[in-house]
């Protein structure tokens, strides 16, 4: 059975459809012509990837991977903090987390969507690559900021955390 | 004047658990019953105990909730959660599970179960510091047998840690019916303070210790029930890496036969080195041919035959005669006889008097 659509009809006056899908086209130019960031996204295969029956936890190498996809979206990294680790006396520099904000008419084009876990590679220079694993994946997006003045949700933004080498190091 | 009454106010009870017929297998008690818990202990393995570990004493909560607290409104199960949540499983969880929305979120009613990180050294009474230094105890002792050497191993075990794991099991749901199904099922199940879970065949105690309501009202956000029941649960530690088979004794088996009869046979007066004695070849059912190299110079008169009608004779394989009654052989001579039996299902002798000479 068809899915069941009714149409947006608010803003009718001053916007609609055709608006949108040319605003979000001119912001693709923009972000993707001309910004360019890339991301790499190393999806986890959620049914493949084999886990215990007590904690649900990866067993040892048994997390299976989706072919990774390269995104083009807005990339906010934030600044380092110094930290303790827990309550102990080891003090360390953490990166910041990245912000990243992507169309989402970018990942309905690739047919990818991106959940809590998985992970981000990104390069910060030539020769070194950082991993994200996600932590917020913005799957919800009603709210006005993400649904362009209340009209349709056009973009979702994702927050990752840095994640250590013996965590994830590429695939 | 008409009172109308709720209509549940005309519900009556009815006994829900009927039972048709008496067990016809008594319970097993005492002794009968330790045998029992020990064969449990060691089903499906060797004679010793399997490993209980952390994760095995988690596995053992889950299925506590899952069989013994489970909570049916409306005819539905309300869903469990089925594993520990820990840091890096819930993303995991929720895209997998059958319980969540659009918003890929957990939809209400569920049971989850949240376990405190630390494991403290138990509180077990049974258990606590009575041995020191990890001592091993003789536990078992089992035969073996090589083949052809009988032995004994034996197996030796240390006292298991007791530790203590919090556990709370958490409900949330919209409805207060829920609420007062699992604190029912709770309350019943506990009204002696502590039940048992059963793993790897021990039954391990589990206590209650509080319960809490956690339920959000706040008025400008989403409402709904959250009660948390504070578990304790008895466990131990059993490590099969320190358990220890050492040999025992082990002992030959030599199997001696001993005529055990009190009459004594009379020896017979032979000379001891007789240059006459009897030959015979004896010729078992379906055997008409024998062979044998002869160990001496001798005469060898015929004297008899038994379900024999006639013989053949060769000597280091050339023809000799037929029914001869004389045999001329020489030390390391091959003798063939041939024989024709009267009956082949019998068995023929020939006998011959061997004379030196």
């Amino acid at each position: 059975m068809a899915e069941k659509l009714v149409p947006i009809t608010r803003l009718g006056k001053f916007f609609g459809g055709e608006d949108y899908a040319l605003d979000i086209g001119m912001g693709e130019e923009w972000l993707i012509g001309d910004m360019n960031f890339t991301v790499i996204l190393y999806r986890i295969d959620r049914y493949k990837t084999k886990t215990d029956d007590v904690y649900g936890e990866v067993l040892e190498d048994g997390i299976q991977f989706m072919a990774p996809v390269e995104l083009k979206g807005y990339v906010q990294v934030m600044a380092p903090s110094n930290k303790f680790l827990g309550n102990s006396r080891v003090e360390q520099q953490e990166p910041g987390n990245m912000r990243f904000s992507i169309y989402q008419k970018t990942l309905e084009d690739l047919g990818v969507d991106i959940f809590m876990g998985d992970y981000f590679g990104y390069y910060e220079s030539e020769d070194r690559v950082r991993y994200y694993v996600v932590n917020d994946d913005g799957y919800v997006k009603s709210d006005n900021k993400h649904t362009y003045g209340g009209y349709k949700p056009f973009y979702r933004t994702i927050v990752a955390t840095y994640v250590s080498e013996n965590e994830f190091n590429g695939i | 004047m008409l009172v109308k009454m709720n209509s549940t106010e005309y519900n009556m009870p009815l006994p829900k658990q009927v039972i048709p017929t008496l067990p016809l297998v008594p319970k097993k008690t005492l002794s009968e019953r330790r045998e029992q818990l020990l064969e449990f202990i060691k089903k499906d393995g060797t004679y010793l105990p399997k490993s209980v570990l952390h994760a095995d004493l988690d596995r053992g909560m889950l299925d506590f909730v899952k069989g013994d607290l489970q909570v049916v409104t409306a005819g539905k199960i309300v869903p469990m959660i089925d594993i520990i949540l820990t840091t890096q499983n819930w993303s995991q969880y929720v895209e997998s599970a059958t319980f969540v929305n659009l918003d890929y979120n957990v939809e209400p009613p569920f049971v989850t179960v949240v376990r405190q990180p630390e494991v403290k050294y138990g509180t077990n009474p049974s258990l606590q510091y009575t041995i020191p230094n990890r001592k091993q105890f003789y536990y078992a002792s089992v035969p073996t047998w090589s083949g052809n050497e009988q032995g004994m191993d034996i197996y030796t075990i240390p006292q298991p840690v007791p530790v203590d794991i919090n556990y709370s099991v958490k409900i949330v749901c919209n409805r207060m019916r829920e609420l007062n199904q699992l604190n029912k099922i709770v309350l019943q199940k506990f009204s002696s303070r502590q039940a048992y879970t059963f793993i790897k065949g021990q039954y391990v105690p589990i206590i209650m210790n509080n319960i809490s309501d956690e339920s959000q009202m706040a008025l400008e956000a989403r409402k709904y029930y959250v009660q948390s029941y504070d578990f304790t649960m008895l466990g131990y530690l059993i490590d099969e890496e320190e358990f220890q088979v050492k040999p025992a004794i082990a002992r030959v088996a030599q199997v001696v036969e001993v005529d055990t009869s009190l009459l004594r046979k009379r020896r017979k007066k032979y000379p001891e080195n007789p240059s006459e004695f009897l030959s015979n070849f004896l010729y078992v059912s379906g055997i008409t041919t024998l062979s044998e190299i002869i160990e001496f110079t001798a005469d060898m008169t015929w004297i008899g035959s038994e379900n024999i009608s006639n013989f053949d004779v060769f000597i280091n394989g050339d023809y000799f005669g037929s029914n001869v009654n004389k045999i001329q052989i020489t030390t390391n001579d091959l003798l063939t006889i041939t024989v024709t039996k009267n009956d082949n299902t019998q068995e023929g002798v020939i006998k011959f008097d061997s004379k030196l000479v």
